[in-house]
Formats: structure tokens, sequence, C-alpha cells
């Protein structure tokens, strides 16, 4: 009875496994090899599973550590080509320096954690930990092609739901500070998040109204670029983001001119360093969703043998150039004062939105329905 | 002070526990210099982290806050204000960290080893590396970053230790020490209204109508020189003719504030520098002054209501000298000094000697007493926050270690995103010249005022010299005057790039910093080819240049004016036409022409107000009376068009450039200084090499006072020199830098802007403290 159960549970745990496993004829009979070792088969199934693989392998955790460790690498060299001057290069001279994200990182390990006096030592503490919650999460329902974790009709709900949360732990960790300059950093965060949230929330609006569906995975199968259906969605969705990540010109709350990087003014060692790279983890979230929403998602010409990773493959090249050019902004911008980014999020963003709205509502009235 | 005990600890830290290999490289190759810059060395700083040498290569990432970053590069010269806040930002940084020291002065003092304001980093901070050179090169620097790479990887580098050998005497001759070449008078006669016969009708004219018009208030009215005029008159009644003089006459601002020390007469001059913009006025500068007696507490009336341009400089002169303006709202704090150093410009505030032999057991330099008292913070003026909070006001300290700072800390009152008032605390790079410049022979000060502002070092110069040439009546030769003018205006250029590249860093834009320092690079390379050195060439002398340039430098630098053309495209495109760089800068910080007079700020930043007053066309000097170009004028009086009207200058200058250019192919080549001052050395008349001393050693100033003013890249260079006739040393030097004037400016276009707007209207300023503080 009880063995029957066991098995029972097993056969469905493996049939769940199984059946929503990523198809690579490439690796096919690699993996036919591995199945024949006892426990074998089941590891590699349980890789091959589109929501472990999604979670913890791409888009999910390992990516993002890799894309943490190289990207701001290839940010800082490209910066560098743009300012006439060549960025971290000495370091492994013959790699172009491309570990220098590794240094530094290690750097912030042993580096001393600092905090100070006035801090709110509980709070101070956690506040640089719990901003992943709402930066990670979002991972877990955006496809990548095929591949994701969870698939749900309110995707793009929850991501918003998450992605709001942004500010919030940005704000907590201002408070916590209890320092002048951080003071007058969180307020402006606060502020700033009043000026993009409604005409980014409008812009992903009008673009459910076009595909007629919430559902991420829906929207990656029609494989349409939405960009060219509705490009001022597209670009309030771009503002927005820059806006929400704290690109330039929108670098308005951490402006290390003026504040001294405002919120985390106080931070040290690796406090800091979950700071710094908190940003290009909010960047690789929302340039995730800009994928899939505007740029056709892992649509593009199928990569022989890849099966179901092409599309994943795409997606990563899609989500890499979105992020690349939102970083770019820093280079060709200055900053935008508070109030002018306010009147920018209010006035012409959101007038912005509700075009965009509108024109999704024509394709949706021509085009018969949704796509 | 234990630093004694700290030094090497971060490196022990490194070198402890099994990851230990781990972290050493970790931190090797993050080393993250804090945004800290001390004195005029961040020039070079800034250069090595720019696109001519990218310090980003080495993994060094400028970063803004101490608490993020694990190093520090001191620049040159702690001051006592300044090292405060090196121990603060030192203390802020978690370990392990480290210091890289730049700059002699850092070392020894460097130029400045006798001031009195002066501390030594080793005494303040743990040093690991020291790197010589006044000021560093960028290369040097970035050896100095791998030289800290070397240290915590554990590779060791002793220090070079001095080999003392004992010099061979001949047998039965005895050396005899060097004495100082310095002549001091034991009672120097101060006159600071020695009468002239010029040639100058209107001059007399206007004495006349001065004579009438103020009767009754003056003591006496002396023209010394061409558009110099001197009026002696008495404390009581300084208020009363300075009211006439504003409303009547129309001299509406000062260019200087000036206070004389003569003990032995137990008197102290109190002198006002005043001129006007009408076009009539604009060359002569009145000299008002007063004796006051030399008592315990020295008080006289101040001006500061009548002329708003005079508030800063007498608050500096009631630090120098304990004189009490009455009436001036500064006078219960110190306003550029730190709290424990009193009444330094004082003739019975002796500065340490040179020793010309360095005996055993004697240190090299003088010690300095311990620097820091046990109270680091530097006191607010008293009651201030008090006062901004019942009015829920907020108070933010910027600086003096602040990415957008400078070397100074501001004091912002802001209510929500307003700014209600800037308060200026500056002094933190004041390295004391005026006092230094009293204690050497006139030749010795033209390095040492350069160094007011490496980033203009030319003007510098050119400012100091043409007033002992105008004293000594000297005629520069043509080829000279030619050589001086490219050089000033290469120099200016050099200036606007540097304020330029500073601005576009407070706005957030790196790209634009990168681009003009790349193009800055050029115009040192010039310098370098044509003087020898990227800042601090020291290359005008008094009745010339110190050798002639040769043909191929000249070449280069016709071709570097073209190419500055092309890549000035480059930057307009990213930067100036940026419409964010539109949207910040227009409307913003606006002076309109009666504010800008009023607060006295100068040079191109008073044009772009609308007033037309360029020195090189009001009263020409050098060769610019023979050459063909204009002077830009604007009267928007906002960001934009202060940063806007220099640059359209930077474009003249560029033309001017290209004349004297041509012109200095058409002049032959041979004498570049003047042959009436060589004297029995007519053969340095091409390069005064080897002969510096022998021309130069003993000049001695006619007596009276003698002033000048320049047009340096920021405005106005005012020097006054005070000489008694009997001394090879200057009894006293004023200078009043542009950028002090300038700082009024800064203060009163913030009013009621919003906070962010704060940055870009102190970078359209192009506000360079060490100038300012001197």
């Amino acid at each position: 009875m009880m063995q029957e159960m066991i098995s029972g549970m097993i056969n469905t745990l493996m049939g769940t496994i199984m059946s929503n496993q990523i198809h690579v004829p490439v690796l096919e009979p690699l993996i036919k090899l591995l199945a024949q070792l006892p426990v074998g088969g089941f590891m590699v199934s349980l890789l091959f599973w589109k929501a472990f693989f999604a979670a913890l392998i791409c888009p999910g955790f390992a990516t993002v550590g890799i894309l943490l460790l190289f990207f701001p690498w290839i940010e800082r060299k490209l910066c560098g080509r743009i300012q006439w001057r060549v960025g971290p290069n000495e370091i492994v001279w013959w790699l172009g320096g491309i570990i220098q994200l590794l240094a530094d990182t290690i750097r912030f390990m042993f580096q001393e954690v600092i905090v100070h006096r006035d801090a709110h030592r509980p709070y101070y503490l956690q506040f640089p930990f719990l901003t992943f919650i709402p930066t990670l999460l979002p991972l877990l329902f955006i496809p990548a092609g095929s591949i994701v974790a969870i698939r749900t009709p309110y995707a793009i709900q929850i991501i918003l739901a998450l992605v709001c949360l942004f500010p919030l732990f940005i704000l907590g960790l201002g408070w916590a500070s209890n320092s002048r300059f951080a003071f007058i950093g969180t307020v402006r965060e606060a502020f700033m998040y009043f000026a993009y949230e409604i005409a980014f929330i409008v812009a992903i609006l009008a673009m459910i109204i076009l595909y007629g569906t919430s559902d991420l995975v829906a929207i990656n199968n029609t494989g349409t670029w939405g960009i060219l259906l509705n490009p001022v969605a597209a670009f309030v969705f771009f503002v927005g983001a820059a806006m929400a990540t704290s690109r330039l010109p929108f670098e308005i709350a951490e402006a290390d001119q003026e504040l001294a990087a405002g919120p985390h003014v106080e931070y040290s060692g690796i406090g800091f360093g979950l700071i710094y790279v908190l940003c290009y983890e909010k960047a690789y979230v929302l340039a995730g969703l800009m994928t899939v929403l505007f740029l056709g998602g892992g649509s593009g010409p199928a990569l022989p043998g890849l099966g179901e990773l092409s599309g994943l493959i795409w997606f990563l090249v899609k989500t890499l150039i979105v992020m690349t050019t939102l970083f770019v902004l820093r280079v060709i911008y200055p900053r935008y004062r508070l109030d002018q980014a306010l009147s920018i999020g209010w006035s012409s963003l959101l007038s912005l939105a509700l075009v965009a709205v509108v024109i999704s509502l024509g394709v949706f009235m021509i085009g018969g329905g949704a796509i | 002070m234990a630093v004694e005990d700290e030094k090497n600890r971060n490196v022990h830290i490194l070198r402890t526990g099994v990851l230990s290999p781990l972290k050493r490289w970790g931190v090797k190759w993050s080393l993250w210099p804090c945004h800290f810059v001390t004195s005029c060395c961040g020039v070079e700083l800034a250069h090595a982290f720019a696109s001519g040498f990218d310090g980003e290569r080495l993994g060094t990432l400028n970063m803004g806050i101490s608490r993020q970053a694990n190093f520090i590069i001191v620049e040159g010269t702690i001051t006592r204000k300044m090292a405060r806040a090196l121990r603060v930002v030192w203390e802020q940084m978690p370990d392990p960290k480290f210091v890289e020291v730049i700059g002699a002065c850092g070392e020894r003092g460097g130029i400045f080893w006798n001031s009195y304001n002066l501390t030594r980093p080793s005494d303040i901070v743990p040093v690991d590396f020291f790197v010589p050179g006044c000021p560093v090169t960028p290369e040097a620097l970035l050896r100095g970053v791998r030289a800290v790479q070397h240290k915590i990887e554990g590779r060791d580098r002793t220090t070079i230790k001095f080999k003392k050998t004992k010099l061979p005497s001949e047998p039965g001759k005895t050396c005899k020490v060097p004495t100082s070449p310095k002549v001091l008078a034991p009672t120097p006669l101060v006159k600071v209204d020695v009468g002239r016969d010029v040639d100058w009708s209107s001059g007399t004219e206007l004495v006349k109508d001065l004579e009438s018009r103020l009767a009754g208030l003056y003591r006496r009215i002396t023209i010394t020189d061409v558009n110099r005029i001197a009026i002696k008159t008495t404390p009581e009644h300084l208020v009363e003719l300075a009211q006439k003089l504003r409303t009547e006459f129309g001299f509406d601002h000062v260019k200087s504030v000036n206070v004389i020390d003569v003990p032995h007469e137990r008197k102290f001059i109190v002198e006002y520098m005043v001129s006007g913009y009408k076009k009539e006025l604009m060359p002569v500068i009145l000299n008002v002054f007063a004796e006051l007696a030399r008592e315990a507490k020295p008080e006289i009336a101040s001006l500061a209501s009548l002329w708003m341009s005079a508030d800063y400089s007498e608050r500096e002169m009631h630090d120098f000298f304990g004189v009490r303006f009455a009436g001036n709202a500064g006078m219960n704090y110190k306003f550029i000094l730190a709290p424990e150093v009193n009444t330094p410009l004082r003739k019975d505030f002796k500065l340490e000697d040179e020793s010309y032999v360095l005996e055993d057991n004697v240190p090299y330099a003088p010690e300095i007493k311990p620097p820091l008292p046990a109270e680091l913070e530097l006191p607010l003026p008293e009651g201030l926050i008090e006062d901004a909070e019942s009015k829920e006001e907020f108070v933010v300290l910027v600086g003096p270690h602040h990415t957008g700072s400078g070397h100074l800390r501001w004091i912002l009152r802001i209510k929500g995103d307003v700014i209600m008032e800037v308060i200026p605390d500056p002094g933190y790079v004041h390295r004391t010249m005026e006092k230094l410049a009293e204690n050497r022979l006139y030749i010795q000060n033209i390095p040492l005022f350069e160094r007011a502002n490496i980033s203009d070092p030319i003007s510098m110069q050119l400012g100091y010299v043409r007033t002992i040439e105008k004293a000594l009546g000297i005629e520069v030769p043509e080829r000279a005057r030619y050589i001086r003018t490219m050089m000033t205006e290469l120099s200016r250029i050099g200036a606007f790039f540097y304020d330029s590249g500073i601005f576009s860093l407070f706005l957030g834009h790196s790209t634009g910093f990168m681009y003009v320092w790349a193009i800055r690079e050029m115009i040192l390379e010039a310098m370098v080819r044509a003087t020898g050195s990227r800042c601090t060439p020291t290359f005008i002398i008094p009745g010339g240049v110190r050798r002639d340039i040769p043909k191929e430098v000249i070449d280069m630098v016709d071709n570097f004016t073209s190419a500055i053309h092309k890549r000035l495209k480059k930057f307009e495109d990213i930067f100036i036409y940026n419409p964010v760089f539109i949207a910040r800068t227009k409307g913003v910080g606006v002076l309109s022409r009666a504010d800008a007079i009023r607060c006295g700020i100068v040079g191109p930043f008073l044009r772009a107000s609308g007033v037309e007053y360029d020195i090189r066309k009001v009263e020409p000097y050098d060769a610019y009376a023979d050459l063909d170009w204009e002077v830009t004028t604007g009267d928007a009086g906002d960001c934009l068009g202060r940063y806007m009207g220099r640059y359209e200058e930077i474009k003249e200058s560029l033309k001017i450039v290209k004349q004297t250019v041509d012109a200095l192919r058409r002049i032959p080549r041979g004498e570049v200084i003047s042959e009436e001052l060589l004297g029995d050395y007519r053969e340095a008349s091409e390069d005064i090499k080897g002969h510096m001393f022998d021309v130069y050693g003993n000049l001695v100033l006619p007596k009276g006072e003698w002033t000048t003013v320049t047009e340096s890249g920021r405005g106005t260079l005012l020097y006054s020199i005070v000489s008694d006739g009997d001394s090879n040393v200057p009894y006293r030097v004023r200078i009043v830098t542009p950028c002090w004037m300038n700082l009024r400016g800064i203060v009163e276009a913030s009013k009621g802007e919003r906070v962010a707007d704060f940055w870009a209207i102190y970078g359209s300023f192009g506000y360079f403290p060490p100038e300012a503080d001197r």
C-alpha cells in the first residue's frame, strides 16, 4: 500500500518532469548515455525540466550570476570606447580584463562592513539582502523562448507588482541609513517612482490590449515584434525602464555629483557590493520583459540542432542588447533635474502612454481582434 | 595621533587568514580611490583618470564616497583645514585601505615648505607610497598605484635611502657658508601713493573732478601711474567717501581689499581698489586707503553694504590681520583660516627662514606641531543650525570630500527642493601665497604664484611679471610679446577645457569630461614642448620669456589648433547640443547685469551678463592690440550663457593663437628678453639658462604700490605689489584671483534655485578652489 503510494508519487513526479523536458537534438545522444546510469537519468531529466532549468539556470539564478560578473565589464569597456579610452584591461591582460568584476567582488567580500552609529542597525543590514526579493522573483515568470519556470495567465501583473516594489526597498535602505544625503536621495527616489510608474503601467496595458492576454508564454509564442505594432508603447516602456533602474538621464536619486550616491551613501563592503549589482539585476528583469513584450521574445531563425535552446539564445541576445542600450545611455546624456524628470513623467510620458493605448486599440480594431 | 601604529596595518590584514592570497588578489585589482581632491595636483589626478592615461585600466575606479572606496590619493598640499577632512575621510573608509601621497607638498611641503598653514599627510594618516613631483605627471601617479599594488601583493619595495657623503675640501681653504641673498630694509618706508608725472590727460581731469566733489573727505589725491589714482582718507570719512564715489562717480565695484601692516610706524593701511564698469572708468583703478592705528583690536567701518564685491575680501583680511570691519556679517568666525591660526599676515608672525647648510641632527624641514586638534569638526557659523531649524530648513554640508564640491565646503540651506542660501566655507587649499611671497625674492615668487592655478599657469605668471615690468618700466621684445600671447591663449584654452570637463561631470556627463580632457592633453603637450613642463612651466620672466620657442614647436601648435577645432565638433555634438544639457542650464542661475556688477563677478562670467569688459581690449598688453579678435559678450546671464560665452571666447583664442603662430614665423628668432634688464648678460637674450640668478637675483622695485590687472582664463587677475624701494623681497603682495571674486556670484546665483541647479551654477562659474584660496 505504502510502496504503491510512493511509487505512484514518483511516477507522477517523473511524469511531470518528463512531460516538460527541453528538447535539444544535439545533446540527445549524451542524455541517452547518461540515462543509463542509475541516478544520472533522474539528474539529467531534472536539469532539463523546464521549470527547474528556468528558475536555476536560465533565465534564472545562474545567468543572473554570470551576467553580474561580466556585464559591468562589458558596460565599462563599451563606455570606455565611447569616451576615447579603453576601460579595465590590465587584470589578465590577454583576456582584456574580463574578470575585473571578480576582483571587485572578492574585494567587497573581504572589506569591512561599517554600520555607523546613527543607522537603524537591523534594517540597515537586512535591506541589501531583502532587495533581491523583488529583483529575482520576476525571473520566474519571464519566458526565455518556451522555457519558463511558472506559466500563469497573470504573469505580467505579477511581474509589475514585483517591479513596483523596487523603490520600496530603496526607501528602506535610505531610511535605515539615517544620513542627510541618503534622506534627500530617498525622497528623490520616491518622487521618481511617481514619475514613471503610471506611464509605465499604461504602456504595458497597451501591449496587453494588443496581445489580448497577459500570459507571457502565449505572447512569446505569437513571435510578433510588438515594437513594430506599437513603437510608442515601446518608447514609453524603455524610458520608464531607464527611470526605474535609475539610469542617466534619470539617475536622479543616486546623483553621484549631487548626493554622493543618495540612498546607499553609507553602505560599505559587501552591503554596497549587493546594491552596486542591484541596478544590473533590475535592468535585466526589465530588459527581459521588454524583449518578450516588444522584441518577439525568443523568436528568431531556429539555430540548427539546438531545439528549444535556440529560443533561449535569441532571448538572451535581445535582452543583452536592450540592457546595453540602457547602460550606454549614461555616456550620452547628462542628468535631468528632479522637477524636469517629474514633468517628463507626468506630461510627455503619460500622454505618450495614452497614445500607445489608442494605437493598440486601433490595431486591435483593424486586425479584428487580438494577435 | 598614533599614525605610527597604524602604519602597514592594512597590509597585515591582507596577509592573515587562509584566504589571504585571494584577498590580496582581489584588493590589488580593485583599488578604488575616493574622490577626495585635496589640492592642485588634483588636475593631474583627473588627467590620470581621463582618456589620455585612463587609470581605469588598472581596475581603479574613482568612487565618490569614502565608505565605498579603499584608496585615498592625497593630492599635494594638506592644509590645516584639509588635514581634518583627510583624517575624517580616512576614518570613514572601511579596512583594508591604502594611501598614496602625490606631489612634493605631501612629503616635505614642496614650494610651500615654510607656510603657516601646511601639515604633512604622513602625520595624519599612514601613507603607503609617496610620488614626488610638482605636480606629478599622470604616469608617475599611475606608477604609484602600481607600487601600492605591489605592496599589497607582498613584493617589498624598500624606499630609497640617501647616501651621505663628505664633500672633499681643499686643504688650507676654509669653506664659506652661503648666506641668504635676501636684503631686508630694517625699517622699510611703506608708501602706497607715490606720485608720478605721467602723460594722462583724462586722469588729471578726473583728479580735479574728484578733488572738487570730495572736498573735505580726503587727505590727498595722487596720480600714481597711468590709470591709477590713490586717495588717502581717514577711517571716519571712508564710508561717506565711498558712498560718493559709488553714487556720483559710478565706481560700482571693488577689485581688491588690502591691508598692509606697518608695525614700526604702528599702523595698518587699509586699501580698497575701486573701479567702475562705465566705459570711461573701465581702465581706472582708484586706491582708496586709510591709515588705522595698530592697536589690540583695530576696527574700521565695512564697505560691504555699499560694494558687495568687498564682502569676502574683507572677511579674508579680517582673518589675515585681525582688522575688524564693523558691519560685515562674517566677523565672528574664521572664513578661510583654520581656527588655530591667528593673524598670520602681520609682520610679527615670522616664518622659518631657509637654511643653506644641512647640519647633523637638525631636521631638513621645519617641525610642524601636531596639526590635528582632538576636535576634527570645523565649526559652522554660529547659530546657523538653530536658525535653519526655526525656519524649517534643512542644512546640508557638501564637501570638502564630495564628488561635486571641489576643495571647499558648501553649506546649503534648503527648504524642500529649493535653495534658500548657500554659504561657502573656503580655505581648504589656502597655501598662504601672500605670506610666502613676502619672504622670497621677486623672481622666486613666479613659480610660487603659478601654483595658485596650475590649470591656467601662464596667466598667473604673466600677471605677476607684468606688475614687475610695469614697476621697472621694461619694454618686452616683439618676439617675446607674441610668444607670451600665444602661451597665454593656450593656457586660457586649457583653463576652459578644465572647467568644461568639471562642468559636464557636475551634470553627470562623464563623456563630456573625457572628451575635453583628451583635447586638453594636446595643450599640455604643446606646453611641454615649448617650456618643458605640463602645468608649472615658470616660463614668463620679467623682460620676456625664459627661452625662445623653436620652429617645430610653433608648427606643432599650429597643427594642434586645427586638431582642436576638429575634436571640438565631436564635443559639441555630445555635450553642448545635448538637449538635456540645454534643459539643465538654460534660464538657470540668472544674474542680471546689475546683479553681476554688484556681486563683483569678473571675466567671461561678467561678460555673459552683458558687461563688455575685457582687459585685453580695455588696457591692451603684450600683442593683443596688434591682433584681430573680438570680445564675446552675451546678455542672458544664465548658466548656458556663461558657458557658451566662454566657448565662443575659446574660438577667438584659437584665432589669436593662429595669428601669433603666423607672426612668430615672420619675426626672426633671437632676442626674447629685454636687453636693458640683462645688462652685462646680453648673450643670454635668447635663453636665460645659467644666468637667471645673476640677472634677477637682486631685482628691487621702486618705492610704492604697483597694481596691474590681467585677463586670465577665468577673469580679472589683480596683482598689487608694495615695495619699500630697498629690499629685494616685496613688502606685501596682494593677489586677487578671479575665482575668489566669482565665489560671490555662485552664492548669489544659487538663491532660490533648485538643489540640483546648484551644481549647474557652480560648474558654469568655472570655480577652481586652489586659485581662489591661493
